[in-house]
Parts: structure tokens; sequence; C-alpha cells
């Protein structure tokens, strides 16, 4: 009698045991710092070796520590270069592709850490922890000034030719300094002013890309009239990241609204949020998203939609009946988000500029033609000569080359040759909302104090969205409450 | 005896050797454990020993055997960690042993808790002390109340609140619905079987918890299938989905429930064993007294157990008081449901506020201390019983 039982109870501790402990490997190994994993030096499955002499590697010269590395004596060969990104997927492996010509000319090899989840957290983590990367790529220039200030970091001015730098980037998107260091160097450069859309399904219905705000409105009611939902929003992720779709938003409309000198004034909060524009951009952001029907759950479906599958509902019967219309993200969103490549891993059938096309977010006020970018900035926390090398090869367009040439990246570096971005569909829209556009503002939220730019920013539009904007001044408050006193 | 000593002595003259030899053995572990890729690199080095350039090359690189590599690291890490331990007590002892005997009976047992009054001195006492430092100190390091007195302000507040509710709703469920299913359990026939079913959810890490009960919470627009359970059964029912895990407040009972689903199986285990072990003479005198089941079960039984119950409550209290995972997990406290814990983190790592990050550690270092002193109290009252 009591013997059953018991051999029951050990089976199912023994099955416990087992789902124990897989669980949590299952959910800790995406944000383990994979420091021992090997990263590709090519792209999966191209040998490390390169190939004997067929294509001449295309790395600039005339960089001081470039030069030395790419001597006759490659004196770094067999050096190996650590870097910790968020660049997973499709990205991971166009930026392993750009460094591949880099490493077969000069014998450095890379260990690319790739974070897709809490990449700032584990990066914090492993600079204060003494064991920081050779070299990170951070999209917030506060938290790099921040590092900077703290001492972590290695000046680049120290070894980088500051006037180059200066001369071959914008002041938008350029290096990022503090009292006369440069903190970090950038990168590849993204335009956040891009709305993605179902082309064939707009020519179906007739639907005309907006040129304007109120344009943009009429085309919201047709659709919601027609029986479907105009946006595609989501504020979730990547991991603790969550919100900052929405301020996207916010800081477009300020941009279109109030021109850039009140934004910057907003980024050092010399305006407030409270202020009457400020308030009037959440208006027209929130009559937007929380309309009802606008987006098929309002600010719940907004608040609970990862930032991977808002756009799920776009791919209807093929992308002829698509459940939403419109999104508004940046120009490194592609295919690694389109469903049938999330789920299969296989390239996507759609293609971008003919299934998935992509439109300018539509003016507001026309005297105030701006549009937002963002830029990945590189930081370096130690000081060797193929770090210095590295470093200096990301800082030319030839360090962003093959991803730019793959068609998915703008080049932060203005020596680019425009013959690079020929024929790829979401850079030449890219190009021509940069062309269009008066002034570029920097995203402002990654510019704010942490703590409000990566904080209450994100987490009281989140709670906005909750709410479907009901609550915009106890919002706008509690951001300005909580802006630092001594920043 | 005298040969016996002798023969000892024999060996313990080998013994210092010995030792010295697993000392640089083990000397030499720590130096491939501390180097970066370390494992990586012995087993380049070995096959380059045995006449294999090309896979010392590829393991070099990133590739090749990288299992291997890491297989040997976990053999030496091994290595180290067990045999090190165990060289330095025998090494330790071995040279007290040595002393007169009016010394060795005083410095012998130093010799055993002196490691872990070390380790405890550099991983605990020393944190705990440089964390109160630096909930005084602002970006800059200078003296401030600032990280204090910011704790006063609505924000935080309802942090505290919310880990108040935590404490009283996790703590009074898990503890009560254990006592309730031990003793119910302890009436049926499969009492066993019955009793896995309920402790199988606490072998579950809380993340793995939360993951699966945020399917169960699911949301979907009106106008999707709902895939999560409880939005199915609700719209069923004719109901409109509702954001149980993003929609306060009822995000808040709804992380709860899952630490009460976690910890009632473990309550129940302590309290069952507690309750078989009151005496059935107990009872029975009760019985013969005219008590009822309910006078039997609150008049005589829990105040019996009364020691087992404050034990678990204490323990699931203070488990409760330090929630991190469930709120991480569900939401990273962004829907009015963050806790301290939670905050600390966030604070830290993604604010860059140290200071107010350590304030909330000493807060939540206080909150945790009454219940452990009412633990440590009733742990005393029990062994003096």
């Amino acid at each position: 009698m009591r013997k059953k039982p018991s051999t029951m109870a050990v089976f199912a501790a023994v099955v416990v045991l087992i789902v124990g402990a897989c669980s949590p490997a299952a959910t800790a190994s995406p944000t383990a710092p994979s420091a021992t994993t090997p990263a590709a030096t090519g792209g999966p499955g191209t040998p490390t070796a390169p190939p004997p002499a067929a294509a001449v590697p295309k790395v600039p010269t005339g960089y001081a520590e470039l030069d030395l590395a790419l001597g006759s004596d490659k004196p770094y060969a067999g050096k190996s270069v650590n870097i910790q990104t968020q660049w997973v997927g499709g990205e991971g492996t166009n930026f392993a592709a750009a460094l591949a010509d880099f490493a077969s000319a000069t014998g450095i090899s890379f260990k690319i850490d790739s974070i897709a989840s809490s990449h700032e957290t584990i990066l914090r983590t492993r600079i204060e922890g003494g064991s920081p990367p050779d070299l990170a790529v951070l999209a917030q220039p506060t938290a790099v000034v921040a590092y900077g200030d703290a001492g972590k970091l290695i000046d680049l001015a120290t070894f980088m030719d500051v006037t180059k730098l200066n001369a071959e980037h914008s002041a938008t998107i350029g290096p990022v300094t503090k009292g006369g260091h440069i903190w970090g160097i950038p990168y590849k450069a993204d335009v956040k002013s891009t709305v993605w859309y179902p082309i064939k399904a707009f020519a179906a219905k007739g639907y005309q890309v907006p040129t304007t705000y109120d344009e943009l409105v009429t085309l919201a009611d047709k659709i919601v009239a027609d029986g479907s939902h105009p946006f595609c929003a989501s504020a979730g992720g990547p991991g603790t990241a969550t919100g900052w779709q929405l301020t996207d938003w916010v800081e477009e409309v300020v941009l279109k609204t109030q021109g850039l000198d009140y934004y910057n004034k907003w980024i050092t909060h010399e305006v407030k949020f409270t202020d009457p524009g400020i308030k009037a951009a959440f208006d027209k952001v929130g009559k937007l998203l929380f309309t009802p029907n606008y987006v098929d759950g309002g600010g719940t479906a907004i608040v609970n939609t990862d930032q991977k599958t808002p756009m799920d509902p776009m791919f209807n019967q093929d992308t002829a009946a698509p459940g939403c219309w419109m999104q508004k993200i940046p120009t490194w969103y592609g295919p690694d988000f389109f469903p049938d490549q999330r789920t299969s891993g296989q390239p996507s059938k759609y293609v971008i500029g003919e299934d998935i096309g992509i439109f300018a977010f539509p003016a507001i006020d026309p005297a105030q033609k701006g549009a937002e970018g963002s830029g990945d900035t590189v930081l370096m926390m130690k000081d060797r000569p193929e770090v210095r090398a590295a470093a200096e090869f990301l800082s030319t367009p030839e360090g962003l080359q093959k991803w730019i040439e793959a068609g998915s990246a703008i080049s932060s570096n203005n020596k680019t040759p425009a013959e690079w971005y020929a024929g790829a569909y979401k850079l030449k829209v890219a190009a021509d909302i940069v062309a269009n556009a008066s002034f570029i503002g920097f995203d402002a939220s990654d510019l704010m104090p942490a703590s409000v730019g990566a904080g209450t920013f994100w987490t009281q539009t989140v709670d906005w969205a909750n709410n479907n904007g009901t609550n915009t001044d106890a919002v706008l408050k509690a951001i300005d409450d909580s802006w630092p006193a001594t920043p | 005896m005298a040969p016996a000593r002798t023969h000892e002595s024999g060996l313990s003259r080998f013994l210092p050797i010995a030792v010295l030899i697993g000392l640089l053995a083990a000397a030499a572990g720590v130096r491939i454990l501390i180097e970066p890729h370390g494992g990586q690199n012995l087993l380049a080095s070995f096959y380059d020993l045995i006449g294999n350039p090309a896979g010392a090359e590829a393991l070099r690189n990133g590739q090749g055997d990288q299992f291997l590599a890491k297989l040997l690291l976990a053999a030496i890490a091994l290595f180290v960690g067990v045999g090190g331990i165990w060289l330095l007590f025998t090494g330790a002892s071995t040279l007290v042993e040595r002393f007169p005997p009016k010394f060795r009976d005083r410095i012998l047992p130093w010799v055993f808790i002196g490691p872990a009054l070390l380790l405890l001195g550099i991983y605990l006492v020393y944190p705990a002390v440089a964390t109160i430092i630096g909930s005084f100190q602002d970006q800059k390091g200078a003296f401030t109340l600032a990280n204090w007195s910011s704790l006063a302000t609505g924000p935080f507040l309802e942090i505290l609140r919310n880990n108040a509710i935590w404490l009283v709703a996790a703590t009074a469920g898990s503890v009560g619905l254990g006592l309730l299913v031990a003793a119910l359990f302890d009436r049926i026939k499969r009492e066993a079987l019955a009793k896995t079913f309920v402790f199988v959810p606490y072998a579950l890490s809380l993340v793995g918890a939360t993951v699966i009960w945020s399917f169960v919470y699911a949301w979907q627009p009106a106008s999707q299938p709902q895939f999560g359970l409880l939005n199915a059964i609700w719209t069923a029912f004719g109901g409109e989905p509702v954001p149980w895990s993003t929609k306060f407040p009822i995000n808040i009972p709804a992380e709860i429930l899952i630490m009460i689903w976690l910890q009632t199986g473990f309550a129940m285990v302590v309290l069952s064993a507690a309750i078989k072990g009151v005496s059935t003479e107990v009872i029975e005198a009760a019985r013969l007294d005219g008590a009822n089941e309910r006078q039997l079960f609150f008049g005589v039984i829990v105040p019996i157990i009364r020691g087992s119950i404050i034990t678990v409550a204490t323990t699931i209290g203070i488990a409760t008081l330090k929630i991190f995972d469930i709120v991480m997990s569900m939401s990273g406290g962004r829907n009015h449901d963050d806790v301290v814990a939670v905050r600390m983190f966030t604070e830290m790592f993604q604010f860059f506020n140290d200071g107010r990050a350590a304030a909330l550690a000493t807060v939540l270092f206080i909150a945790v201390l009454p219940v452990m002193v009412i633990n440590l109290r009733n742990f005393r009252r029990q062994q003096a019983m």
C-alpha cells in the first residue's frame, strides 16, 4: 500500500529536477556574456584563414595605428580583440562580415560577444567588475560620457587624428566628447523617421503614402473605415529596454513641430516636459496611437507587444490583407523581424522595396523639416596596439563597408562613397530623408540622463499607454520630478 | 603504541613535501583558471606537444575542440577547488599538530574556522559596510543625504508599499494554504501522491515559474484568439480580455500568486511533518474532552506546531522581501509593480545611480533584520525545549 505512492513521488521528483535544471539554463543563456564563445571572424561557415590573394582586402591607409597594423610584417598577427555588441542574427552576421577584411589584412582576430538582451547591463557589469571587453558598441552617448567621467575608458584623442575625425563626421552623429576627451567614435548611423508599410496592399486599396500629419490621420481613418487597424505599435523590449519606441514617437513629433533649438533645450531640461510644446507633441502621438481602432487593442496592446512582433499582422495572407498597416521603426529594422524569417531562421521571402516599403514620417509643421537619427558609438576600454588599430578601422567608412553593401547599414562617416549605397532600397529611402531634412536631431532619450532617458521617460510613457493617453499631465510631471538634481 | 608512532612520524616527514607539490599544482591550476581562454590555451599547448599544430591553431582562434577545452577547464576547477581546500586543511592541521599541545588546542579551532571567517569577511561584511557607506555618497563620492531623502518621494513610497503587500499577502497565502493542505492531506489515502503535486512547483526556479505563468496571463486584443489560459477561460464566459500581468492593480496579485504557487509546497512539507509529530495521546485526550474537529485543529494542533509555523513564515517572509526574479521577468517593475530589489538593480545598472541603489540595498537589509531576529529567537526557544 505504501510503496506505490512513494515510487510515484520519486519519479515526479526526478521529472521536476530535470525540468528545474533545464528552465533556468534556458532562460539565463541568452543574457549570459559568452566570453568564451568563439565569434566567427568571418561570416558563419567561412574559414578563418583568408582566401589566398584572390581579393585585395579593403582596408584604408593613412591612419597612424592602422598603418602600423598593416605593416608588411603584420606585427599584430595572432593577436585578438574582444568586442561586445548588441547585434545578433542578421545584424551580427553583417558586423562580422564588416570586420573580415581587416582581420585578414592584419592577422588580428576578433572575438565578438553578441548580447541579445540586456547588453548595456552586462557591459556595465564587465566594466565595473574590472574585466571589460577591449571595445564595445553603445547606442546611448550619455552612458559613454558617464563611463568616460568615471575613468573607465581610453581617450581616443590620445592616438587618433582628431582633426580628421571631426572632418569626417557630422556634429549630430559624431565623436562623443567631453572636455577635450573623445570617449567614443560613431560607427553606424540610423534614421528613425521611417514608417514601414505593405506596398502591394497600399496599391490594391488605392492608399497614398501620406506626406503630412493631416493626410496620415485621414489615411488612418480610411483604414479604420475599411475595417482594419492603421498602426502596428509596440513598447516591449528587448529585455529591460521597454518603452523606447514610444519615446521615439514623441521625439519625432517634437522635432517636427518645435524645431531643433527647442528639441536640444528639451534634452538639457531647459524646456520642461510640462512645457506646452511637449504636451502638444504627446497629444499628437496619443491621437495616432490611442484613437480607438488605430492600434488593435489600443494602449494595452502596445504595452503587451514585444518589439519583435508588432508588424506580424501586416503579413496576413502574404501582406494582401494586413491587420495593421504602418509601423514607425528605425532603419535597423529588417527581415530579422519578419515573421517568416523570425520563426524559421531562413531568409525572408518578403523583399524590402517590393513587399514591404518605407516612407518618411510625414511633415507636421512645414517650417520644421527635421528628421530623427541615432548612432552606435564605439568605446575603448583596453589600450593595446591591436585594439587601437581596430578602433581606428571602425572609424573609417571601410569599417562598415560590407554591412552597407549588404543593403542594411548607414555609415556615420561622411567620406563614405555614395555608390556603396546604390541599389539598396532601404538606404536610398534613408538617404532621401536625410537629404530632404533641414536638420537632424539625435535621439533625445539617448542624450538625457540615464535615469530619465532609459528610465522614467520609458516607464512613464508605458504608463501613459497603459492608460490610453488619459493621464498625460501626470506622466509629464512625473518625468520632470525624476530629473536628477546633479547630472 | 611506540611502533605506530614512529610509523606515523615517518609518513609525516613526507607530508610537507606532498603538501608543497600539491600547493604548486594548485597554483598552476589557479593560473590557468584566471587566464582568459586558459582552457583553450592549455589544450592548444598539449596539441603542440603531441604534434597537432592544426588543432592547436584552431583552438587559439576560438574554434576547434572548444567543448574539450571547456571540459578540461572544468576538471581543473574541480581539482583546484576540492583539492585546494583539502590541502589547505590538511596542511594547516599538520603544521599545528607540530606545536606543543597547549598551543595546539587553542590554535586548532581557528585553523578550521579561519578560512570561513575570512571568506565571510571578504564576501559579506566588507560589501555590506561598503554598501552602507556608498548609500551616503553622491556620484563623485562626496557625502550626501540625497539618496536617502529621495526614498521618501512618491515613486519610492509606491515601491515600499508594494513590498509590504508582497510580504503580507505572499507569506500569509503560502503559510495559510500550506497549513490547510497539510491538515487536509493528513486524512486522505494517497497522501504522498497528493503532496507530490503540491510540492512540484517548489522545485522550479522563480524565472521558470514566471515564464510558465506569463503564458497563463498572456493577453491578445479582443479581435484575436486568446492563447493565454486565463484569458481564454475569461473570454469564454463572455469577459473582455484582461491584461493580467501588465495592468495595475491586478498585476500585483497576479505576481504574488506565482510566489504562493511556488512556496505552498515548502510550507506544506514542513507543516505536515509537524502535524504528524503531534502525539496521538494529546489528540485523543482532546477528543475525549469533547473538542470538535475545528477546536482540535485551532486549539490543540496549531499551538503545538506554532514553532514550525513561525519558522516557515519567517523563511518565506525573507524570500518575499528579497523578491526580484518574478517581478523582473514579468514586467521589470514597469507597471506600478516595482519592488525594492528590482529598483536596486535598475538604479544601479540602468540609471547609474549607485548611491540610491546602495540606499535601497540597505533598506532591504534593515527590513530583513527583524524577520531574522524572530527566526533566531524562535530557533533558540525550540532548542531550549
